[in-house]
């Protein structure tokens, strides 16, 4: 609470300046109309008290008098017994002019609303902060000050008038102060249409909502809206940082995001925040180097945890008592410190042995599991592959590229890995090394003569789980057919034109058989993941097949139309990555957060083991889980509400372990704060996982409708918070947190699971990608939504190799046509692939260095290119442009392979395979890159313009 | 006569059994959301006895129909229809891998499907005793005659 005093001097001030209100020309210098700046945008932050709705405030009147901004939240006070007062105060203002600026807190000093030291988890119970206060202060100047705002807005009171009473008088309390702190930004909207934003001193108050300008210029048909003018992400992921500021013992987004650092206190609030509300939590996310999760052994004294709600030790609990006790910071529960953990507090209340204690200062930490936290003794990790040996698998190489894979990690990971041999054993592989790859390499000659076309899935994954079953482990299962014998034999189904746009065709996204349900949680429950490798360039069915691996915390691979020439490399990477990453085995990943909210539904691949349990048979980096939460109370009473991530596995290494995350978010009243605190990335990742879950249940036109309808609520909402005091007209105004969201969004609808209808994606196609969405983490999803395109050719012809200058080049370009200079050279990179575009009239210097001299001559006579229809041979000529594309002896063909080789080492998750496109080459240019111009117009696809333009227009037809 | 109180403890005996099978199945699905059951457990719990459950109160449908009882075989019909659907849509049984997100639905489901039964047996019961005094008390009455204005 300490921050509001700084503040609460100025109050007395009011008087001397009201004056000033009934005489606007003179005090103008401040003018609404002018450029808003710093202390002008104080201006609207004019009656603290009124959200300090702590009952000991005798102010009736202010209480009564709804501050600016966003006057919903702060109805409590108003049934004061001498609220009677108010209503003289409130009556003259009606008349006056909106806009009028409360010109009386002109001098309130901005720095002063900076969230400072309560950032730290405020002890209950503050003082009430008004002690010193002397209320009579508060009452004259009031009515000038508020009038503007309470003559215009009293019908948003309405709604909520018997409201303030439900609450007993002292349940309410002091606010939360970082919530009243946070309000201070709020309140800064003193910004007018037209207005640049307000380059005030205070850096936060220039927090405001932003604008587009919409609407057509009266006369023409030009949309006003400038194509360069709208925001796009080309930064990448940008966390919110504020939040961290906040809350600096908080563990690192990566780890855990909440769609909103401002959690609603009220249901009415949440039910007004359209967006999804809850977290996107990746719990073994890659650290980069120094910042790994200290890990913790507590053999002695056992994990010490919350005896009542089992909460892990963690920076935000309150040790008491000189240290003898300790307050769980979620159900506030008094816990014994045990002996050997007992450390005496110094003057401030603060453990003496604090630096030595990770689990108290570290959001992330990591604790070594004593034997009660196992169901068995760890088992070694175990990986078993389940290879397809029909006769397309044999033909298109895959047995061939897909086996030498494991003779690698002999080398690279020793002494756990077991591989089966044919007579269902399992072997261990340091032993029976000469075994295995005596086997590995007879394998593709065992094969080479198999003519059988059938695939007997369904029975070799059955003979697969009972041989795992007893250990648990890694089932990688790499499949080139449509499962065809036996049990779980599956029909081509997916081709049925008719179905599409019907009731039905959601059905062909689901699993056909309920085998693979009922197999998938068999699986799970001996603690088996599955990976899907898919190869086929025919319907196999991904549906059904990735149906393993969601259920079993897996993922699907899918390579259409494999070649071993081609995809082999992209294989050999991906695979190897399966087997080294770091993975945790046998996890049940629990959320944990305070009294009063409750996470309700979790998106992603895993099988709930409980209401709230998720079991993960193998658990890596590349794996995030959203979840979201629900109020349970109608009214949160805590300033803070503290979130817990843990998960609980077995390490590669044998070890069990638990690692925690830990997260506070304050409360607020304020929706307009809930939207500004909003964080983009972990929205759009809810939103795709809830869209993708959609289209198992509808139509893909209905997920995409009904996200397209959230949206435009969300903003209808945020817009409506400002369209009284500003005179918005047609101008779409959203918070700057939210920038992105229409983009976002737009690149959703585009995105391979949800676009189009029939002709657009293939079936197996659209699964594997949805299968992979709801698996990515936040920046990878991102990435993969608005990719990044690069102009490189400039870097390549620079005369000298600069180190320092590769972080240049990567300037991300708008993803439109026009980005793409004929003269050019650039890069494509979505994360899963590279396309390396070349423009027509790239410097032939530039295609001879790189891709050597024949095929350059290839490249420049285009009408050969041009002339390829058949997909047979479209295939061999990628085959031949990727061999093209090795390493040459020259500078700049080096310079590209080392700009390819860092753009895979920012995202080693998927190995990303160049694919060559020339201008003009069709259709290959269209189906690898034009299509994935996501703000263009596109065969009946909106552009990134009409998109905000149409979300606009629905925005404002209320 | 004698049949008829035959088939009325026939009726009670299935509804019985029919009520049993809805408590059991609701019993099991609180107890997997209290967490004292896991999903596999829960899940072959319970689609051990769909069927069964299905089966019976087709055969009991149906033997209103055929015995001419008219309003209980209209009472009954809707569950029957609805099992049916479920049926012929496959979606019967429960799928243990999204049961928590069905959670909700299905126990409305059970329930409405454990009041109907109640009342069904209250419906029953009171036809199973009229039949039985009618049955047991049939001789006293039969000079007098008065059954057609009692119980028909």
């Amino acid at each position: 609470m300490g921050t509001e005093n700084p503040g609460r001097p100025n109050f007395p001030m009011r008087p001397s300046f009201t004056p000033f209100a009934s005489a606007p020309p003179t005090v103008r210098p401040f003018s609404p109309h002018g450029p808003a700046t710093g202390p002008e945008s104080s201006n609207f932050r004019p009656s603290p008290p009124a959200r300090f709705s702590d009952p000991s405030v005798p102010s009736p009147p202010i209480t009564s008098v709804p501050p600016s901004g966003v006057p919903y939240q702060r109805f409590p006070t108003p049934p004061f017994p001498s609220a009677a007062q108010a209503p003289p105060n409130r009556a003259p203002p009606v008349g006056q002019p909106p806009f009028q600026p409360p010109a009386s807190q002109v001098s309130v000093p901005p720095p002063s609303f900076r969230p400072q030291t309560q950032a730290l988890p405020v002890p209950m119970g503050s003082p009430p902060q008004n002690a010193n206060f002397p209320p009579s202060s508060m009452n004259a100047p009031q009515p000038p000050t508020d009038s503007s705002l309470s003559g215009i807005r009293p019908n948003f009171q309405q709604p909520f008038p018997g409201y303030p009473s439900k609450q007993p008088a002292g349940s309410y309390g002091p606010p939360p102060s970082v919530a009243a702190n946070l309000g201070y930004q709020s309140r800064d909207q003193m910004q007018h249409p037209g207005s640049a934003p307000p380059i005030g001193g205070v850096q936060r108050l220039t927090e405001d909502f932003s604008s587009l300008a919409v609407a057509s210029i009266p006369g023409t048909n030009d949309p006003a809206l400038d194509n360069r003018s709208l925001p796009r992400p080309l930064d990448g992921d940008v966390v919110p940082s504020s939040f961290l500021e906040m809350y600096p013992m908080n563990c690192d987004p990566r780890y855990l995001r909440l769609t909103t650092n401002a959690i609603p206190n009220s249901q009415s609030l949440v039910s007004r925040w359209h967006l999804p509300l809850g977290a996107v939590v990746c719990p073994l996310a890659e650290a980069p180097e120094g910042e790994e999760v200290p890990a913790i052994n507590f053999s002695s004294t056992g994990i010490i945890r919350c005896r009542r709600c089992r909460t892990y030790v963690n920076p935000y609990v309150t040790f008491t008592d000189a240290g003898r006790k300790w307050r769980c910071n979620i159900c506030s529960f008094l816990n014994d410190v045990p002996g050997e953990y007992f450390a005496n507090l110094d003057a401030t209340g603060r453990r003496i042995d604090l630096d030595q204690r990770p689990e108290l200062i570290k959001g992330s930490v990591e604790f070594v599991a004593p034997t009660e936290y196992m169901v068995r003794p760890p088992m070694p990790p175990l990986y078993f592959f389940l290879i397809d040996v029909s006769i397309s698998a044999v033909r298109s190489g895959m047995i061939e590229s897909s086996l030498t894979q494991p003779q690698m990690m002999v080398v690279s990971d020793l002494d756990d890995i077991f591989v089966p041999l044919p007579d269902d054993l399992l072997v261990n592989l340091s032993e029976s090394k000469n075994v295995v790859e005596t086997f590995l390499d007879s394998l593709p000659s065992m094969f080479q003569d198999n003519v059988n076309v059938e695939s007997a899935f369904g029975p070799a994954l059955k003979a697969a789980f009972m041989v795992m079953s007893q250990l648990g482990g890694k089932l990688l299962i790499f499949q080139n057919s449509l499962p065809s014998l036996g049990v779980g034999r599956l029909k081509l189904r997916g081709d049925d034109l008719r179905v599409y746009g019907t009731d039905k065709e959601h059905i062909l996204r689901l699993p056909e058989d309920p085998f693979y349900k009922q197999m998938a949680a068999d699986l799970t429950k001996y603690q088996i993941g599955v990976n899907i490798y898919a190869f086929s360039d025919k319907y196999t069915d991904i549906a059904s097949l990735g149906t393993l691996a969601k259920y079993t915390g897996g993922q699907v691979y899918y390579y259409p139309s494999f070649q071993s020439g081609i995809h082999g490399e992209k294989l050999s990477h991906e695979l190897a990555r399966d087997l080294t990453r770091e993975t945790a085995w046998e996890a049940v990943m629990r959320i944990r957060c305070g009294k009063g909210i409750r996470f309700t539904s979790y998106h992603g691949n895993f099988m709930l083991r409980s209401t709230d349990l998720l079991a993960l048979p193998a658990v890596d980096c590349d794996k995030a889980y959203a979840m979201q939460l629900s109020l349970e109370e109608t009214l949160l009473t805590t300033q803070t509400v503290y979130f817990q991530v843990a998960l609980l596995y077995t390490a590669s290494c044998g070890e069990r372990r638990i690692r925690v995350h830990t997260a506070a978010a304050p409360v607020v009243t304020d929706l307009g704060e809930m939207y500004r605190q909003a964080d983009t990335g972990a929205i759009v990742s809810l939103f795709s996982r809830l869209a993708i879950e959609k289209t198992l249940t509808s139509k893909l036109e209905d997920a995409r409708n009904s996200l397209q309808l959230r949206i435009v609520k969300a903003l209808r909402e945020y817009r409506n918070l400002y369209s009284v005091q500003h005179r918005l007209g047609a101008r779409m105004i959203y918070p700057e947190s939210l920038k992105f969201l229409c983009l976002y969004g737009l690149a959703l609808f585009k995105s391979v699971p949800l676009k189009g209808g029939y002709a657009d994606v293939q079936l197996d196609e659209r699964c594997a990608a949805g299968f992979t969405m709801m698996a990515l983490p936040v920046k990878k999803l991102l990435k993969l939504l608005y990719p990044s395109l690069i102009r490189i050719d400039e870097y390549l012809l620079k005369p000298s190799a600069q180190a320092d200058g590769f972080k240049n080049i990567m300037k991300r370009l708008p993803l439109v046509a026009e980005s793409l200079d004929s003269r050019g050279l650039y890069i494509y990179d979505d994360g899963f692939r590279f396309v390396i575009w070349f423009g027509r009239m790239v410097s032939p210097d530039i295609a001879k260095n790189l891709l050597g001299p024949d095929f350059a001559a290839e490249l420049s006579r285009l009408d050969i290119i041009v002339g390829i229809q058949h997909i047979q041979d479209l295939l061999q000529m990628l085959a031949m442009i990727n061999v093209a594309l090795t390493e040459h002896d020259n500078e700049m063909s080096r310079r590209l392979m080392k700009i390819l080789k860092k753009l895979r080492e920012s995202d080693p998750s998927y190995y990303q395979l160049p694919y060559l496109v020339r201008q003009g080459e069709q259709p290959r240019e269209g189906l690898l890159l034009l299509v994935n111009l996501i703000e263009d117009q596109m065969g009946g696809t909106t552009g990134y313009a009409d998109w905000i333009t149409q979300i606009q227009r629905q925005v404002q037809q209320n | 006569m004698a049949w008829d109180l035959i088939f009325w403890v026939l009726c009670f005996f299935i509804n019985i059994a029919l009520l049993a099978s809805s408590f059991y199945q609701l019993l099991s699905l609180s107890d997997l959301e209290a967490d004292h059951l896991n999903p596999f457990e829960a899940t072959t719990r319970i689609n051990s006895i769909v069927l069964p459950d299905f089966l019976l109160q087709a055969f009991l449908c149906l033997s209103f129909l055929l015995t001419w009882h008219w309003f209980m075989f209209l009472f009954t019909l809707p569950i029957t229809a609805y099992h049916l659907m479920l049926y012929l849509n496959r979606k019967h049984l429960l799928d243990v891998t999204e049961i928590f997100r069905d959670l909700n639905t299905e126990k409305k489901y059970r329930f409405v499907k454990l009041a109907v039964y109640l009342l069904l047996f209250t419906v029953v019961l009171f036809r199973l005793l009229s039949a039985s005094i009618f049955f047991f008390f049939a001789w006293k009455f039969e000079e007098l005659d008065i059954r057609t204005s009692l119980f028909y």
